[in-house]
C-alpha cells in the first residue's frame, strides 16, 4: 500500500519554518549583541551603565578594563547641551 | 532652543564652553565599563572605604557638586589605583570573571568558579577580601556556599 507521505509536508514545512524563523531571531540577537545574549531584566542603573559603556567604546555592550578613560569621555555627558538662539 | 550634538556623530571634537578654573585639579576620570567594574566592586568596597565615606558623608551636608570636589577626586584615584594593581597582578582572572558576568546578563550566581579564582589571587597579592554587608549572623555568605540554590543549570 503506497504511504501517503505527501500529507507529511505541511508538518515538515511548519517545522522548519519555525525553525528557521527562531534561529534568525537568535542570531540577531546575538549580533546585536556582541556575540552574547541580550540583557534582561535591566533597570534604571542598568541602562545608565550601559549608556556610559557606549560613550566609553562606542557600543553600549562593549567593555573595557582601561583605568583611564579616553580623552573627551568627561565631556560626552548629555548633560552637556548647546544653547543655540 | 537646546540641541544635544551626539558625540559619536561629530565632525569637530567637542571643546567645553565653561572648563573647571586652573585651581582645580585634573584627575582623569575611570574608564572601565561596567563588567569589570562589578567585578571589582568589592575590592573597591574593601580599598576605598574611608575615601568613599568621605565623600558619601559630603554629599550628605550639601549636595552641590562644588562642595565635594576633593572628596570626589580621592574617590577617583583610589579607584584608578585598584583597577590598577588589579590588572597588573591577577589580570587573568579578572579578565575570566569579567567575561563570564558579561555572558550571564552581570549576575554573580553564574560565575562563583572564576569568582573563587580571583579571590584567591587578590587575597594573596593584595590582601583584600570580598564580604557582603548584609550577611545575617551566623550564615556563610552567599559567594562561599558549597551547594548554593541559585546556580548555572549547566556545569
Amino acid at each position: 500500500m503506497p504511504v501517503p507521505w505527501e500529507a507529511l509536508i505541511p508538518f515538515g514545512l511548519l517545522t522548519a519554518m519555525f525553525g528557521v524563523a527562531g534561529t534568525l531571531l537568535n542570531a540577531s540577537a546575538h549580533v546585536q549583541n556582541q556575540g552574547k545574549g541580550p540583557r534582561y531584566n535591566t533597570d534604571a542603573w542598568d541602562e545608565m551603565m550601559m549608556d556610559r559603556d557606549k560613550r566609553l567604546t562606542g557600543h553600549k555592550r562593549g567593555q573595557r578594563s582601561d583605568p583611564v578613560a579616553p580623552e573627551g569621555f568627561s565631556t560626552s555627558s548629555q548633560w552637556y547641551t548647546e544653547k543655540t538662539r | 532652543m537646546s540641541l544635544f550634538h551626539d558625540p559619536a556623530t561629530a565632525s569637530t571634537p567637542y571643546k567645553d564652553p565653561t572648563p573647571l578654573p586652573d585651581n582645580v585639579p585634573k584627575v582623569a576620570e575611570v574608564g572601565t565599563t561596567s563588567a569589570p567594574l562589578k567585578s571589582a566592586s568589592f575590592f573597591i568596597g574593601a580599598h576605598c572605604k574611608e575615601f568613599n565615606e568621605d565623600f558619601m558623608l559630603c554629599k550628605q551636608e550639601n549636595r552641590d557638586p562644588a562642595h565635594c570636589l576633593k572628596e570626589g577626586r580621592r574617590v577617583t584615584r583610589c579607584a584608578a589605583d585598584l583597577i590598577n594593581k588589579l590588572r597588573e597582578n591577577c589580570f587573568k582572572e579578572f579578565e575570566e570573571h569579567w567575561s563570564c558576568l558579561e555572558y550571564n546578563n552581570q549576575e554573580f550566581y553564574p560565575c562563583r568558579k572564576p569568582e573563587k579564582a580571583l579571590n584567591k589571587c587578590v587575597f594573596e597579592k593584595l590582601g583584600l577580601s570580598k564580604t557582603i554587608p548584609g550577611t545575617p549572623e551566623g550564615k556563610t555568605p552567599v559567594h562561599e556556599l558549597e551547594n548554593p540554590i541559585f546556580k548555572r543549570q549547566q556545569k
